[in-house]
């Protein structure tokens, strides 16, 4: 509670201060309002448009004059929430969702116990190791794809989950290692030392003081995991060929056919559909986000 | 820390939750499958499209697995860029489907490197039947001599026009049988109305546009052994064509015609009525018949030059067999029931152009749509006249980025059409060695 | 005796910690990336076998005009794209974090772009803004001035890319976040009683203490910007178009693999990548002791 309380403080000391400065803060805040809601306005331009044109039907969406739908129709939706051949999107939002959420585990556990190892304990090789780590995020995926596929088709993983969430658990994303490393860089020696006068072993000091004070990595790792995972399209498609365990972004690119005719309407309707889960799980854990910092200062 | 144990702690329950219900709908299914007494034979099939074609092409293969229930086909399906890396991938991963849908860009780049099955075998035992394909039909599945494509549907390319808007602006329909210089002529005068003739075809399609005009001149792209079949003055004649009509801008500007050509069908130049003529294979007809709520579509064949020859030549989407398939008999049934059965067909219709079977042909024709019909009679006539194309050697895309690249630094002035010309020739040599 | 046993011990709790990750890289990682580095030295066309080449697919690269020209395309990229994404997502990230009221709507608001990813959807919509007949011209005509077609000359296109990556400022944005939830209040409090400006404090307290992160943004930036991919798919259909304009170095990597079947030449490009890319990198860290702040 620290720091709340010097916030407080530190306000008091701003009531304090004279009536022209405030005046000007408050200027300041307006305008920053004013910047980052026309800022804003781009930014959400495409999902505007995105939206309004799911509600449009095929011809109108690009050859309609108007941003917003002539009249609303929901056909879109309907349609393309029914699939292809009797599996719908429950089924496409329901192995996302696995994947995703498999992935999310596998990459915080391995990746934090790894980049503990590599910011807090000294052993032998350390930066060669943390080289190559980098380095594996250096190559193009077009060339490692076929020795991966290769490898996985031999260890019979083509058309299951497995390519898709294992390695996860193996902390194949360097960038999260990197991510992490970089945090748990920044938290003060002095907590580490005074918990080793307790006498706290590493497992402990790792798992009572590291974790809990990387929480924003964490959660940043959480967040785009989550992204990340349910973007991932190529991957999907390529080591998934059952319907049964097609997934939200392999059945949003059914939709578009670059050598005729794509249902546009139902590719929207789709798209925005699949992006709330995105939105909601970002909504979340950005709370988490926040009060990370309080949830971390309040016992060294 | 609390929080972060019930976040995880919440995550993990629904991890096993998701896992559970996950689990328990991927053993139900095993069983349903697995109980079969007889000798089972699976075998997987892959095709691009978009989700209609989905939708039909499991139809079809449920009706095979009715017929055959020794059978069972596993389908796996994408869009067209991807289809080509995931078949890649897996022909190179040594897990390739058994039957796979084929084109004419890339059947040589398969073919000749020895990931295709040779059907001929198949053929004379009469497990696949091409008795009612004609045989300019059948030879198009075939490279270097060896059959190694069934044509699922057949189409020809061709010129397509609005005629409403041909009337509205009073200028008369192009003519079946036209030449070149009627084309321009043709562009020059939409250009006077009001209208760009036609989007600039000088480069972005090696084939069909650029190959008509070169067999028309009696030429081709390639040589039956793999060589540049045209000469730099043909080249040269093309390309000055289409920068003469880009001076009196009767086409549009190199930047507009870029912009629009990777445009998906439905916003490119024609659709959105910033031309009046369009070069499309016959089978796309009633996709563009749908973009134009008035106004009825009409087709023209590909011009020829003044006193040359024809150029057509078959077009389609056909379906091979890898060379690695374990079942490569059953493969070859199901491609049979494909293309030959009426219960196939009569989902089929012209999904990817006209039947090759001519019987089939005439058996779809009830059921299809009056463009759809337009189409399959166009492509009738026009087979016609159709005479064989060698196949593209190994290198071919590689030419055709050459070739447009060439193009395009005409179009942007960047080289003029002599030195284009003369760049691609050079690289042409350098690729097709 | 002790110390050695000590050290044992140590480096044992380490590999322990580390043991996921060393799995995953010997039988995931290595394998993979091993065998690209051997196929960079043969011919294969990835259905029959491959053929020892030796440093032929190395050598042919430097003759290779369109080879040369995704060099260039790719260097002007990332030095155009990394630094202004960059300090866009450090300013968007300060705004953000200023304690504002309705902060969790607007960063969220500013995130949508990024979950976005490379979605057909995007490629629509870039169209539609730097197009011909785009958002972006028909402002422009209000005021009398003429654009020309941005995504499609081969002088603009290239930076109409650099604007998409700026936009789709998110993650770092995210992360840059989370690095300033991390500097501790105190230390403000302490600045503003001493009468440090806002700007001395940024300078003073929150760029030092958020230096490991601008170090962690500014690398994966680079090499996520050397590996650029989709985007090029969004103005040229994936073609690198117009006359090479937007021929990225992974773009012309993949059309070497997949569409002219020569795996070989595109494995030589991606070591290549990897060497310039690991050198870039060895140097940022070099000069990072002098910029970047530890807790150590």
């Amino acid at each position: 509670m620290e720091t709340s309380k010097a916030v407080i403080q530190a306000n008091n000391i701003d009531i304090a201060k004279t009536e022209v400065k405030k005046s000007k803060m408050k200027l300041s805040i307006i305008i920053t309002h004013i910047i980052i809601i026309a800022v804003g306005i781009i930014m959400l331009y495409p999902l505007l448009w995105m939206v309004s044109s799911s509600f449009k039907d095929n011809v109108d969406i690009f050859k309609g004059t108007s941003f917003f739908p002539k009249e609303i129709i929901l056909d879109n939706y309907i349609k393309g929430w029914n699939g292809i051949s009797g599996y719908t999107f429950a089924t496409f939002f329901k192995n996302s969702f696995f994947i995703c959420i498999v992935a999310i585990i596998g990459n915080v556990i391995s990746c934090s116990m790894a980049a503990y190892a590599f910011s807090r304990l000294d052993f032998a090789f350390k930066k060669v190791l943390f080289a190559i780590m980098l380095i594996t995020l250096m190559l193009p995926f077009h060339v490692t794809v076929i020795p991966q596929y290769i490898m996985f088709n031999k260890l019979e993983w083509i058309n299951t989950f497995l390519p898709l969430t294992l390695p996860k658990f193996l902390a194949t994303e360097g960038f999260f290692i990197f991510l992490m490393v970089q945090f748990m860089r920044t938290i003060p020696l002095e907590l580490e030392e005074a918990a080793k006068m307790d006498g706290c072993g590493p497992i402990r000091i790792y798992w009572k003081l590291i974790l809990p004070l990387s929480l924003p990595a964490l959660i940043t790792t959480m967040i785009f995991t989550f992204i990340w995972t349910w973007n991932d399209f190529f991957s999907q498609l390529l080591y998934l060929s059952d319907i049964k365990l097609h997934t939200v972004a392999v059945g949003l690119r059914m939709f578009v056919d670059s050598m005729g005719e794509s249902s546009w309407g139902s590719l929207f309707a789709m798209s925005t559909v699949s992006l709330i889960p995105l939105f909601a799980v970002f909504i979340f854990f950005q709370k988490y986000l926040i009060e990370g910092i309080t949830a971390g200062g309040v016992k060294g | 820390m609390k929080k972060l144990r019930a976040l995880l702690f919440s995550l993990i329950s629904v991890f096993l939750l998701v896992g559970v219900v996950g689990c328990s709908s991927g053993d139900s299914s095993k069983e349903a499958s697995g109980d079969g007494k007889d000798e089972k034979v699976e075998i997987r099939f892959t095709w691009w499209g978009d989700t209609k074609r989905h939708e039909l092409y499991n139809s079809i293969v449920d009706r095979f697995e009715e017929k055959y229930p020794n059978i069972k086909v596993k389908r796996e399906f994408g869009g067209w860029p991807e289809y080509w890396e995931k078949l890649t991938t897996q022909i190179a991963g040594g897990n390739a489907p058994d039957v796979v849908s084929m084109h004419q860009f890339y059947v040589a780049d398969y073919a000749r490197r020895n990931a295709l099955l040779e059907l001929s075998d198949y053929v004379k035992e009469n497990t696949i039947n091409q008795g009612d394909f004609p045989e300019s039909v059948v030879n198009s599945g075939k490279v270097d001599d060896k059959l190694y494509m069934i044509a699922q549907g057949v189409t020809m390319s061709g010129l397509v026009y609005n005629k409403k808007l041909f009337d509205d602006l009073g200028v008369e329909y192009p003519k079946q049988g036209w030449t070149y210089d009627d084309f321009t002529a043709k562009v020059k005068e939409l250009k006077a109305k009001g209208i760009w003739g036609v989007q600039d075809f000088s480069g972005g399609q090696l084939q069909p546009n650029f190959r008509y005009f070169a067999r028309s001149n009696g030429e081709d792209l390639f040589t039956e052994d793999g060589k540049l079949g045209f000469e730099k003055e043909t080249l040269v004649k093309w390309w000055t064509m289409w920068d003469e009509l880009r001076k009196a801008e009767a086409i549009p500007d190199a930047a507009t015609g870029t912009e629009y050509e990777s445009a998906p069908l439905e916003q490119n130049l024609f659709v959105t009525g910033k031309t009046a003529i369009h070069q499309i294979p016959a089978n796309q007809l009633y996709l563009y018949q749908q973009q134009f709520k008035d106004g009825e579509l009409e087709m023209v064949s590909m011009p020829t030059l003044d006193g040359g020859k024809q150029g057509e030549y078959i077009e389609g989407a056909y379906l091979s067999i890898t060379e690695k398939s374990k079942h490569p008999k059953e493969a070859a049934q199901f491609i049979n029931f494909f293309v030959n059965e009426e219960k196939a067909l009569e989902l089929f219709k012209v999904e990817q152009g006209s039947p090759g079977s001519t019987k089939m042909a005439d058996f779809v024709k009830p059921l299809l749509e009056p463009a759809q019909t337009k189409a399959v009679e166009f492509i009738q006539s026009a087979v016609n006249n159709a005479s064989t194309a060698p196949y593209s050697p190994a290198g071919v895309t590689e030419l055709e980025a050459a070739f447009k690249d060439s193009a395009s630094a005409i179009s942007f002035g960047k080289m003029s059409v002599k030195e284009a010309a003369d760049q691609f020739m050079k690289q042409a040599e350098g690729i097709l060695k | 005796m002790q110390t050695f046993k000590k050290a044992w011990r140590r480096n044992a709790v380490a590999y322990m910690f580390l043991s996921p990750w060393l799995i995953g890289l010997l039988c995931l990682s290595l394998i993979p990336m091993l065998s690209s580095l051997y196929l960079s030295f043969t011919n294969y066309d990835m259905f029959s076998p491959p053929e020892w080449a030796g440093m032929e697919n190395y050598t042919q690269m430097f003759e290779d005009s369109k080879y040369l020209a995704s060099v260039k395309v790719t260097t002007t990229y990332v030095l155009l794209s990394v630094p202004l994404q960059l300090m866009f997502a450090l300013g968007v990230a300060l705004m953000l974090n200023r304690g504002l009221r309705g902060l969790k709507f607007y960063r969220a608001v500013y995130y949508v772009p990024s979950l976005f990813g490379g979605s057909v959807a995007v490629a629509l919509l870039w169209r539609q803004l730097f197009g011909g007949e785009g958002l972006i011209n028909r402002g422009l005509a209000l005021f009398g001035i003429e654009g020309t077609n941005w995504i499609s000359s081969p002088d603009t296109a290239l930076y109409t890319l650099v604007i998409l990556a700026v936009w789709q400022f998110g993650a770092p944005m995210v992360i840059f976040l989370a690095g300033l939830k991390q500097v501790p209040m105190e230390l403000y409090e302490a600045a503003r009683i001493d009468g440090a400006s806002k700007f001395k404090q940024f300078f003073k307290i929150t760029l030092p203490m958020i230096s490991p992160i601008v170090l962690f943004n500014l690398i994966m930036q680079i090499i996520h910007a050397f590996q650029a991919f989709t985007p090029a798919y969004i103005v040229s259909g994936g073609e690198g178009g117009p006359l090479d304009s937007t021929l990225f170095y992974t773009l012309y990597l993949y059309q070497k693999a997949f569409t002219h079947f020569d795996m070989g030449y595109a494995a030589a490009m991606a070591w290549i990548l990897l060497i310039a890319i690991a050198i870039i990198t060895a140097i940022i860290f070099g000069t990072s002791k002098k910029w970047v702040f530890y807790q150590e």
